[in-house]
């Protein structure tokens, strides 16, 4: 026997088929998701700069409306109505700066950054007159004229190149300014985006919920299956279900039902091969035992009667051992005979059987009896040959291990209702004797396969084995019990319903 | 007796026919089937013992054919094949036994007594130890001596004499009773008549043990 592969832990199994799918269909959803808030920011943004912009440079171009170049001079008619409606209003005031570059200042509310592009020691292109130059900035640090806003806020601003003078003059430029904070142009575009992501995102978490769902609805099939791999016996090697398999999960499970199927020939082989070999050696063997039967009648001498004494314990033995072999065999799960169940009455099969081997016990010396005390009519849903062959296992081995002049009693009732069987009434099925019992070391052993507790008798060790193996496949327990002096074998057996 | 063995293992063939003749048979061997089959349409014998796997004719084969000219041919039917697998076979067939090899002696000398016993016209008496009974006339003797029997007391002497060796239940005892007819009731229990039994044949060599729980056993006193 070789040792049983450890199974594979979940660890060190693959990736699970569901996140592998949810993996590959939401991940790409997350990155489109992402792209799309960004790409949208980015839309709304532009649009919420552009609405700015077009405020700012209207504003602007008002505000240059309001100088009038007279000579080399400039007439500011900037009346107060004028200053209120670009102040107007107060959580958004527009501030604005009119200067003559470079920094002259002529008037305005706010000192303002001149455009990047236009001013520091990098800057050598000239301004574009007429041409709306719009552009981020913050407000400058500790002016003293910083009325409406706090320092180092951002702004977005508009700077305008004009120019102005009387002809042939030299032309000046002046610069005018108007600038927003930013803080609003980014409230809207922060209202634009929750607005377009809110709904997105809802929608993406339905859809993972549903794809889910689906993913589960998909696999389904393959839990099942597992369930029907997973849940069986080792013995146990019918073909898989596969009215409910789906196509992609059919070629696999045809083809674990060809390599089961595979197995069961194989095992067959081999138990039929146990079977026709047992069955070649019983005759043989009669022959065997026969003639030593006859050699011992004819002779006389000890010695020799001796020897062939021996021939023929041995060569009974050798039979008893094959019959328990063949019981073995037919108490496999796949024996027709372990799948053929009929409901009989418990009670009366063991008086039978009893009754027929009181004979023999009273031949040994041995009170072989049923218990007063049993209940008739127990009745069970079992094979009544194996059962009968479990029972048969049992008074055979009393009497061989009980001893001459000791008592055996067969016994069956009904199990009290326990806690751990209050589902499923159980029969009991005991035997009892009052011999030497057998030591609690070598209690777990006898239920192995050719382990004996004792040289005594002819027996090969089978028996309690043979018993375990017909009570387990009948979903019964067998366990020792102290019988004070003696032993007791319980073996319970579901009883079977009421018709 | 005349038997007819038809067994082809020849080393199990040549020791029964030994052991058979001297348990008192007259012993006809047969090695393969068709040799059983020619014997037994030649010669007459009062009871077969067949191997089911016999070489060019199978036992069960050999079996069917003699039934239908001897229905009342003992037969017992040999095999190395699992009893419980060929019984149902075996006795669709109409075989009368079935024993398994490998086998004690004895055990198949006693079965084929009983098959003998029971293929004899209804004996008219039967013996068991000093005491012999009379079924025609219901009387039972003890060493000559009649026995003054009630009529349960001689239903369930019978019985038991019929039975002797093995284990006769109470159910049976029951049984009997009421097939009998006549006095019913009576509030005696079988322990009552047993008790009878026994002290009427306290000397016809002869025991009726109490088997616990199942019944009576009588058998010839060691």
């Amino acid at each position: 026997m070789s040792q049983a592969p450890t199974p594979t832990s979940p660890g060190q199994a693959g990736v699970s088929l569901v996140r592998q799918l949810l993996l590959w269909v939401l991940l790409p959803q997350m990155v489109l998701w992402v792209a799309g808030g960004v790409g949208s920011y980015k839309f709304a943004a532009g649009y919420a700069n552009q609405a700015v912009d077009d405020s700012l440079l209207q504003a602007s171009r008002s505000l240059a409306r309001q100088l009038k170049p007279i000579g080399n001079g400039l007439l500011i008619d900037f009346p107060r109505a004028a200053q209120d409606v670009l102040e107007a209003d107060p959580s958004d005031r527009q501030l604005y700066m009119v200067s003559s570059p470079p920094g002259q200042f002529i008037l305005g509310n706010q000192a303002l950054p001149p455009p990047p592009a236009f001013s520091g020691a990098g800057a050598k292109a000239q301004p574009l007159l007429n041409k709306p130059y719009f552009y981020d900035g913050t407000m400058p640090e500790h002016d003293q004229r910083a009325r409406h806003a706090a320092s180092g806020q951002p702004l977005r601003l508009v700077a305008l190149y004009l120019s102005f003078g009387e002809d042939g003059a030299t032309p000046q430029t002046m610069l005018v300014q108007v600038a927003r904070s930013s803080a609003n142009r980014e409230e809207l575009a922060q209202r634009i985006l929750v607005d377009m992501l809110l709904p997105m995102s809802i929608l993406i978490l339905l859809l993972t919920v549903i794809v889910w769902l689906g993913i589960r609805a998909g696999l389904s099939p393959l839990a099942r299956l597992r369930q029907q791999v997973e849940g069986r016996a080792p013995t146990d090697l019918a073909p898989l279900q596969l009215a409910s398999a789906p196509r992609e999960l059919w070629s696999l499970a045809t083809a674990i039902n060809t390599l089961l199927s595979a197995v069961q020939n194989t095992v067959a082989t081999q138990k039929r091969f146990i079977g026709d070999a047992a069955h070649q050696l019983r005759t043989p063997l009669a022959g065997l035992k026969s003639q030593t039967e006859i050699a011992l009648q004819s002779t006389t001498d000890p010695e020799l009667r001796a020897r062939l004494q021996r021939v023929h314990e041995s060569a009974t033995r050798s039979a008893h051992l094959v019959n328990q072999l063949l019981t073995l065999a037919r108490a496999e799960p796949e024996s027709v005979m372990a799948q053929d169940r009929q409901r009989f009455d418990l009670h009366r099969m063991a008086q039978t059987l009893t009754a027929e081997w009181v004979p023999r016990a009273l031949k040994a010396q041995i009170d072989l009896g049923m218990d007063e005390q049993s209940t008739p009519a127990v009745w069970v849903h079992a094979n009544e040959l194996l059962i009968r062959e479990a029972l048969t296992n049992l008074i055979d081995n009393a009497l061989h291990y009980a001893g001459a002049g000791s008592q055996v009693t067969v016994r069956v009732l009904p199990a009290p209702l326990t806690p751990a069987n209050q589902h499923q009434a159980m029969a009991l099925l005991e035997v009892i004797d009052n011999g030497p019992g057998i030591l609690p070391a070598d209690q777990e052993r006898v239920f192995e396969r050719f382990v004996r507790a004792t040289d005594a008798g002819h027996g090969c060790g089978l028996g309690l084995a043979i018993v375990k193996e017909i009570v387990e496949r009948h979903a019964g327990q067998v366990e020792l019990a102290e019988a004070h002096p003696g032993l007791c074998v319980r073996v319970r057996l579901p009883m079977a319903g009421k018709h | 007796m005349k038997l007819l063995l038809a067994e082809d293992d020849a080393m199990l063939a040549d020791a029964l026919t030994t052991q058979l003749g001297g348990a008192g048979f007259e012993v006809e061997h047969a090695p393969n089937g068709a040799v059983a089959d020619y014997l037994l349409g030649k010669q007459r014998f009062d009871i077969a013992v067949l191997d089911i796997g016999l070489p060019m004719l199978d036992g069960l084969s050999v079996l069917k054919h003699v039934r239908q000219t001897q229905p009342a041919l003992p037969v017992l039917l040999l095999t190395a094949r699992d009893a419980l697998d060929d019984r149902v076979a075996g006795l669709q067939a109409g075989a009368d036994d079935y024993v398994t090899k490998p086998f004690d002696f004895p055990e198949l000398v006693a079965r084929l007594q009983a098959l003998l016993r029971r293929s004899q016209p209804a004996s008219a008496s039967a013996l068991l130890g000093r005491l012999s009974l009379d079924a025609a006339s219901r009387r039972a003797l003890v060493a000559g001596d009649a026995l003054e029997l009630s009529g349960r007391e001689w239903t369930l002497l019978e019985l038991l004499v019929s039975q002797q060796g093995k284990v006769v239940t109470k159910e049976q005892i029951t049984q009997a009773w009421s097939a009998e007819g006549g006095e019913t009731g009576g509030g005696n229990s079988i322990e009552v008549y047993i008790h009878r039994l026994r002290r009427k044949l306290e000397d016809a060599g002869l025991v009726i043990r109490t088997v616990r729980g199942l019944g009576y056993l009588m058998e010839a006193e060691a």
